[in-house]
């Protein structure tokens, strides 16, 4: 065991802290902040200064130099993610680009989208959407219907996308489209490159249950993209959606733990502002709360030790996810134990309860994204355990 | 970073897995568990114990032991767990671990080369009222709470009175010590030999809960129920898909409550804590679940669950169940 980090490690943790906090006005660590600002003039606000924060050097941590990248350790990486919750820098408005398109792309792209993507999307110069889910495709994404139609040099696409993040501010987003008629299931599907900004591509911002609008549609109606904006090989989509789902292995354990962990002092300084830190049963809820954010705390040392190792982790990913979002979601049920009957109010005295709650609602969407936990669980089952499909 | 065992930790238990598997499998557990009458400390078991240098690992080397941390003894009490192994290990290293930290000089040269080399049989227990220690009745030397302190009492200094339990995996007994000697560092060393027994005993529950999900998985994928395997139902996969990321995030809480009671880490006692009360959920949910995926065969005396199941029952009542190590975490992270 050695849960250190290395010299050069840690020298990079010191200059991260130093331009962070250089660079991160007071105003944007009081609770409730960025939701008074509205998700506008959030993401404005959000998108400048992460581009400043990749220009000083504080982005794509473990991406080679080459690609813009920082050519760090996934120490450095690990490191990136703790202290960013630390400092409370805002959330970026990059995440899919980011963690799944700019990886796939080093790792298949053709020289010029090498070129032309990565680069751009790290000085967020182009807000890449992720075109996945439909309404017909969810946990079942081969089920998928938007089609696209060979038109001399492009293809024409029709169908609609859904639970797209950032659909509204998106310029261009990765797409999983049908391009052989009559295909079924996982086969004739490419991942295709559209520019969002066209008369075909229409993004609406979809109300979720907290309010928020995080999420949008995206609907294509004969939105036109080149047939060499394609990413993989045409019909393979598939297989390049599976490449690129892989790079959430990568998940950033030890920043989810570090954010969960101060949102669980919180609550304890509620229950205690309510005098409820005393109460046994309340006392045990946090206790099994807590013994689940150690236990993920210690799986992201583990996940980063089988990284630096060179491990393929492999089917793990859904572990790895079910603990985080379960423990998440656990984590906001019991802040509602500690309210009792209040907790549906909007204050408590002096305490205003609308952040806390924008985060109790968040929590109810995160066993859904991004594989729900009836098909993690499925996947752990089947692919890890071994039993029969 | 390196949150893992290297290769010659890894080893021990590879080491105790093969030779249970091989000399001292469930039919050799099971003969134990039906002759209450006996010791429970098989000679064979014990000689290969006291040869493979798993009673000598934490003893220092200049008492003739091998010299390592909780972390090297949590990889054989995890093993052992996982055999549902019976015999006075845990009591042999646990008086070694006492003596080692709170005994004299002269204590420590009398009895760490024996307890290492498996010459002396050892018994440990912290509970004021002496009763229910493991392996007493065939100990050389107990450790025993006394008031706030310790006391080491010699074969001949003790009796010894039968406890039953419907776990047959172990031996238990009531202990009467006439005399005895303090261990002049007992009080002060009380608290690291607590986190030292709390750590070994989650270790054997995960190693017992690992195994648990292990077996069950390998029936359901061949039984068949409605003409296919019962493991092909999502009802019993999404069940055995937790079980699996709780025994394996209890295998992480209690790999590292061991390196931080090695280490001293601040956060120690949390640590601890959070390993025992994840093991003993995670023992209990897959042990009941062993029953339960086994269908009607799990729950009869012929089938092997219910060593598991009753080896679990026992343990996590050690050292603090599941709610009183949750007490003791709203303690250190609420006040």
């Amino acid at each position: 065991m050695d849960l250190t980090y290395t010299e050069a490690e840690e020298e990079f943790r010191r200059e991260l802290r130093t331009w962070l906090g250089a660079n991160i006005p007071d105003e944007w660590t009081r609770p409730g902040f960025w939701e008074a600002l509205g998700d506008d003039e959030s993401f404005r606000v959000r998108r400048d200064w992460e581009r400043d924060k990749a220009l000083a050097g504080f982005a794509g941590i473990e991406w080679p130099t080459e690609f813009g990248g920082r050519g760090g350790t996934p120490g450095m990486k690990a490191i990136y993610d703790e202290e960013t919750v630390r400092a409370h820098a805002p959330r970026t408005v990059n995440p899919l680009g980011l963690a799944f398109l700019a990886p796939t792309v080093m790792a298949i792209g053709s020289d010029a989208q090498k070129k032309e993507i990565v680069g751009p999307l790290l000085r967020n110069e182009v807000i890449w959407c992720q075109g996945f889910s439909e309404p017909g495709a969810g946990s079942d994404l081969a089920a998928l219907a938007t089609k696209g139609v060979r038109d001399g040099d492009d293809f024409v696409v029709n169908g609609q996308k859904v639970w797209t993040t950032n659909a509204v501010h998106g310029d261009k987003i990765f797409t999983m489209v049908r391009t052989e008629p009559g295909s079924q299931r996982h086969r004739g599907i490419s991942m295709l490159l559209i520019d969002m900004h066209q008369d075909g591509v229409d993004a609406r911002p979809l109300k979720q249950m907290s309010g928020a609008s995080e999420f949008g549609e995206v609907f294509f109606d004969d939105a036109r993209v080149a047939a060499t904006d394609v990413l993989g090989e045409i019909g393979d989509g598939w297989r390049t959606a599976m490449l690129l789902l892989s790079f959430e292995r990568g998940a950033s354990g030890i920043g989810q733990y570090t954010e969960f962990r101060r949102q669980y002092d919180e609550i304890v300084e509620v229950a205690r502002t309510l005098g409820r830190d005393t109460d046994p049963v309340i006392r045990g809820r946090l206790a099994k709360v807590l013994t689940e954010l150690e236990c993920l705390r210690l799986h992201a040392m583990h996940v980063l030790t089988q990284v630096e190792q060179g491990r393929d982790l492999g089917f793990e990913a859904s572990m790895t996810k079910l603990q985080w979002s379960e423990t998440f979601q656990d984590l906001w049920e019991v802040h509602d134990d500690v309210l009792g009957e209040d907790a549906t109010l909007d204050s408590l005295g002096d305490l205003d309860l609308r952040p806390l709650h924008a985060q109790a609602m968040w929590s109810r969407s995160v066993t859904i994204w991004g594989g729900s936990s009836q098909v993690q669980r499925t996947i752990t089952a089947e692919r890890v355990l071994g039993l029969p499909r | 970073m390196f949150f893992a065992l290297t290769d010659d930790q890894r080893e021990f238990g590879t080491a105790v897995t093969t030779y249970l598997a091989e000399r001292f499998d469930l039919e050799a557990v099971r003969g134990v568990v039906e002759d209450p009458a006996g010791d429970g400390n098989p000679a064979a078991l014990w000689k290969a114990a006291a040869e493979q240098g798993w009673l000598a690992v934490t003893v220092p080397e200049e008492h003739d032991g091998l010299g390592l941390g909780l972390i090297e003894a949590q990889v054989i009490a995890r093993s052992l767990g996982a055999g549902v192994a019976p015999g006075p290990w845990r009591g042999t290293v646990l008086a070694a671990e006492a003596i080692r930290l709170a005994g004299s000089p002269e204590q420590q040269a009398a009895w760490l080369p024996k307890l290492a080399s498996g010459e002396a049989v050892g018994a440990f227990s912290l509970r004021a009222n002496r009763t229910a220690v493991e392996y007493a009745a065939v100990a050389d030397v107990v450790v025993l709470r006394d008031g706030d302190g310790l006391v080491l009492v010699e074969r001949g200094g003790f009796s010894t009175e039968p406890v039953g339990s419907y776990d047959g995996t172990t031996r238990l007994a009531a202990v009467h010590a006439e005399k005895g000697e303090a261990l002049p560092g007992g009080a002060a060393a009380l608290a690291e030999l607590t986190a030292r027994a709390t750590v070994l005993v989650a270790s054997d529950l995960a190693g017992v809960a690992r195994e648990a999900i292990t077996r069950t998985v390998a029936y359901d994928r061949e039984r068949e129920q409605f003409g296919v395997p019962v493991g092909s139902f999502q009802a019993i996969k999404h069940a055995l898909a937790d079980l699996h990321v709780g025994v394996t995030m209890a295998e992480h809480a209690v790999l590292y409550a061991a390196h931080a009671v090695d280490t001293g880490a601040d956060g120690a006692d949390l640590a601890v804590a959070v390993a025992k009360a994840k093991a003993s959920d995670a023992a209990l949910a897959a042990t009941a679940a062993m029953i339960q995926y086994h269908g009607g065969i799990g729950y009869t005396w012929e089938h092997e669950a219910h060593l598991f199941y009753k080896r679990a029952k026992r343990l996590v009542g050690q050292y603090g169940d599941a709610d009183a190590q949750r007490e003791r975490i709203a303690t250190l992270t609420i006040g």
